[in-house]
């Protein structure tokens, strides 16, 4: 008898522990929202979910469009004759000022020029076509610099809030200013537009005041990701980074793609913005035998890295970001260096389209200079903001929605598709030096082209 | 063999139950119906958009976009900017209010404006130019103390008002992971800070020692598990109250009793929306989140037991009238009743709140409101769960 009592309660205590481990799975992860993928945020790929290989988060963020549910829409609209203009704020670095990082000039000055002299082409060919709503009354562009210091940003924000009342914001590029400042829109509820600052956390923090007209570094990482393993199939990426906010941040959808894709970085390095000499630290990489290096920080010292590399004959490929799309590092580099470089960018500088054509044809005759990736993606931003206010009036909250229903927008860099957060999740391209020769190739242009590894 | 399938049949009672309490029971948890309100157009307030409440005791205090007021017996105070007063209020905005209990001073933060203290009639000014203040957008500020704790956008700072002495506190000597300040309170010798991207940072004032409370997914777009840690590292808000943290996020809402973190979204709670503006604890138990979706009242954190106030906007279904708030008692997101209010404001973009007592304030983004708590009682009916 006990012995068949025995035979019994054997399977039963299995099947009750397999169910305790079970109950407590199932505890543990409380109940796991959907599973499906097919729409990620930020069109992530599968491959590259957070613990997508491990677990269904609990809770998915950034999957429902972000609503205002404020009293602004409300508040009387002023008319427009008595105001002279219809201000907007302009946020970027436009002066020669201390980098907190460096302690010597900030690097970012040719960015934000190239970013207010796209802005003020847009400006002024909508006052040349009869200013807010054919009235005759201007937009006058309200500039401020951003000099990155001790949170300056922020007080800029506050100024053209409560002192220069304007009706919208550009700006700004560099991340942590460019989140200072959207902290401040949203407590005094002013839309702000950004064009050059590729954080991907900027948009990550459900404001829903904010919008951003470029491709992001998760965008652009993701494309690079897929081209150093998909397409060379390279197993040992090292990276050598800024030591900035920048830097560190940037690099993150690269690395994480990287790990998950089981080929995590055999070496992280970073260096001092504005470094000179990085010998010591590519010396530790080669003795590693890589076959990539990836780089997130400034042209310049991107630059440097890259020829001091080739110096001791470190030919494998080497990745970057936006920023190498330059003549700060393109320029110091010879034919032999940009060899075997590739680089995320966020639009096609190259495209034949008719709207980008103009578009450098005006920016030419206003500037005489060709136009970067600043100074497009900020007439796209600012020609958003401006259609916005034609459409909603004097009002920030309606102009806020007005540009929350822009789900695309047709501006000069390509057809732009916005996600739940606000942010261009269109494509991004890949820049690829060969020879010296740089060319652009979108994912489906990638995958036809015959590179050595 | 019959005991194998018994074994079984338990097994699966067991795992297969929901652990919530029956939906059925009613658990009558105090509701504030009755409510007055206060616009700038009808009473003294110099504006709508009130950002700061604090009760000191005698008096509220009322930060709003467009100046600062006080409400004693009845009768209203204000103070706006002027440039012909070089001792008035120095700047508009008024993000943050508390009172030194031991000299009564009262300290303004201000919403790019920098620190004021209201003493003796007049207001003294400190800015990122002329002392320790680490920069002028004020978004928080507590009194600990000797100290005035200043969270702003770039840094903490900190005000000895014996010494004089400043000491700013920044990514380079604390472990922020970055350095945008939001919200600051302080209880028991300790500080806690709600850092925009840095989740809660929490000093002890004896050590004088930080310590980090980060989301462990250390992702942006998820939570893995509800009560690993902080919800997300984008805090808005933190109070500490009985020896319990509450954190606010714009994810959703953290409680920590130093043991065990619990969270709560959309998915499992009376929260309408996980927008919260601000938390404040009434005890280690109940919590009030001030969302852009109404007020969101954990009552009793046993129970899982929520009242939920929101502006109806349409519809008299159950009784309610359009344009007038409901409160909607909720066990965990399972809702219980709807009762009706008298609380009209027209916009349920809540802000900030207090408590007076028993009575509750509220500040919006249009209006202020005050609730009356004749016959307040924390958690559920005390006497029993109704049937």
């Amino acid at each position: 008898m006990n012995r068949r009592f025995s035979d019994l309660f054997r399977p039963a205590l299995l099947v009750f522990g397999v169910l305790l481990l079970l109950g407590f799975t199932l505890q543990a992860q409380e109940k796991p929202t959907s599973s499906v993928k097919e729409e990620s945020y930020g069109l992530t790929p599968e491959r590259y979910m957070p613990f997508g290989n491990y677990a269904n988060p609990y809770r998915e963020f950034f999957r429902e469009p972000l609503l205002y549910r404020g009293h602004g829409r409300t508040l009387d609209s002023p008319d427009p004759a008595t105001l002279g203009t219809i201000r907007i704020g302009f946020l970027g670095p436009i002066e020669k000022t201390v980098s907190v990082a460096s302690g010597s000039a900030s690097h970012e000055m040719v960015l934000g020029q190239a970013m207010l002299q796209g802005a003020q082409l847009a400006i002024a060919e909508a006052n040349a076509r009869g200013g807010f709503r054919h009235t005759k009354v201007p937009f006058e562009l309200m500039i401020h610099n951003d000099n990155g210091l001790w949170g300056a940003s922020g007080n800029e924000i506050i100024d053209m809030v409560y002192r220069e009342k304007v009706w919208a914001i550009l700006g700004s590029i560099d991340g942590a200013n460019s989140h200072i400042a959207i902290r401040v829109a949203l407590k005094c509820e002013v839309p702000v537009m950004n064009s050059g600052d590729t954080d991907p956390t900027f948009v990550e923090t459900r404001i829903p005041w904010v919008f951003r007209c470029i491709a992001d570094d998760r965008n652009m990482c993701y494309l690079l990701a897929d081209f150093a393993y998909g397409k060379l199939k390279l197993k040992r990426v090292a990276a050598l980074r800024a030591n900035n906010r920048y830097g560190r941040i940037s690099i993150d959808e690269f690395r994480d793609a990287s790990t998950r894709l089981g080929r995590p970085f055999i070496t992280e390095l970073n260096y001092p913005v504005g470094a000179e000499d990085f010998s010591e630290a590519l010396k530790q990489i080669c003795a590693l035998e890589p076959d990539g290096v990836i780089t997130f920080g400034n042209a310049e010292e991107s630059a440097r890295i890259l020829k001091q590399m080739r110096a001791m004959d470190l030919n494998c490929w080497y990745f970057g970001s936006d920023r190498l799309v330059s003549p700060q590092f393109t320029g110091k580099l010879n034919h032999r260096d940009l060899h075997r470089v590739a680089a995320g960018v966020p639009y096609n500088p190259n495209s034949q389209h008719v709207r980008f054509m103009a578009f450098q044809a005006a920016y030419r005759k206003a500037f005489n200079m060709e136009p970067d990736a600043y100074a497009a993606h900020a007439y796209d931003g600012m020609n958003m903001l401006l259609d916005a206010i034609q459409q909603a009036g004097l009002n920030r909250a309606l102009i806020r929605d007005s540009l929350a229903s822009m789900s695309t927008y047709q501006g000069v860099t390509g057809l732009k598709e916005f996600d739940h957060v606000f942010s261009n999740v269109s494509p991004a391209f890949l820049a690829i030096w060969e020879q010296g020769v740089v060319k652009y190739v979108s994912r489906d242009e990638m995958a036809e082209l015959n590179l050595e590894p | 063999m019959k005991r194998f399938w018994y074994v079984i049949l338990i097994s699966l009672s067991v795992f297969g139950s929901d652990s919530t309490p029956s939906k059925a029971a009613r658990m009558d948890p105090f509701i504030y119906k009755n409510w007055e309100t206060y616009y700038a157009s009808e009473h003294g307030l110099p504006n709508d958009h009130i950002f700061a409440l604090h009760w000191d005791g005698t008096a509220l205090w009322v930060g709003t976009e467009g100046g600062l007021a006080c409400l004693k017996d009845g009768e209203w105070s204000s103070w706006v900017q002027r440039d012909d007063q070089p001792h008035g209020l120095p700047w508009n905005v008024v993000s943050s209010l508390d009172v030194d209990p031991q000299t009564r001073d009262v300290w303004i933060g201000l919403f790019g404006g920098g620190l004021a203290r209201y003493s003796a009639g007049r207001f003294d000014h400190w800015n990122q130019f002329n002392s320790g203040l680490v920069n002028d957008v004020v978004y928080g500020l507590t009194v600990a103390g000797n100290e005035v704790w200043v969270a702003t956008t770039a840094g903490i700072s900190v005000f000895n008002t014996i010494s004089g002495q400043w000491d700013i506190y920044t990514e380079r000597n604390a472990p922020m992971h970055e350095i945008w300040a939001y919200s600051i309170d302080s209880a028991d010798n300790k500080v806690f800070a709600a850092v925009w991207g840095g989740g809660i940072l929490e000093f002890d004032l004896n050590s004088r020692r930080w310590n980090a409370h980060l989301d462990p997914d250390g992702e942006m777009e998820l939570d893995l598990y509800r009560d690993d840690g902080l919800i997300h590292v984008i805090t808005t808000s933190a109070s500490y109250v009985d020896q319990t943290l509450w954190a606010a996020t714009y994810f959703g809402l953290s409680r920590y009793d130093g043991r065990k973190w619990r969270g709560y979204t959309l998915l499992d709670s009376g929260l309408q929306s996980e927008f919260i503006n601000l938390c404040k604890g009434r005890s280690a138990t109940s919590s009030y989140n001030c969302t852009d979706l109404g007020l969101a009242v954990l009552v009793d954190f046993e129970t899982d037991l929520w009242v939920t106030y929101l502006r109806e906007e349409s519809g008299t279904a159950n009784g309610e009238q359009e344009g007038f708030w409901v409160a909607k008692v909720f066990q965990g997101n399972h809702l219980l009743t709807t009762s009706t209010t008298n609380l009209s404001l027209p916009n349920h973009f809540v802000i900030t709140c207090e408590f007076q007592g028993e009575d509750l304030w509220i500040g919006t983004g249009h209006g202020l409101a005050r609730g009356q708590g004749k016959g307040f009682y924390p958690g559920p009916n005390p006497n029993g769960v109704k049937p």
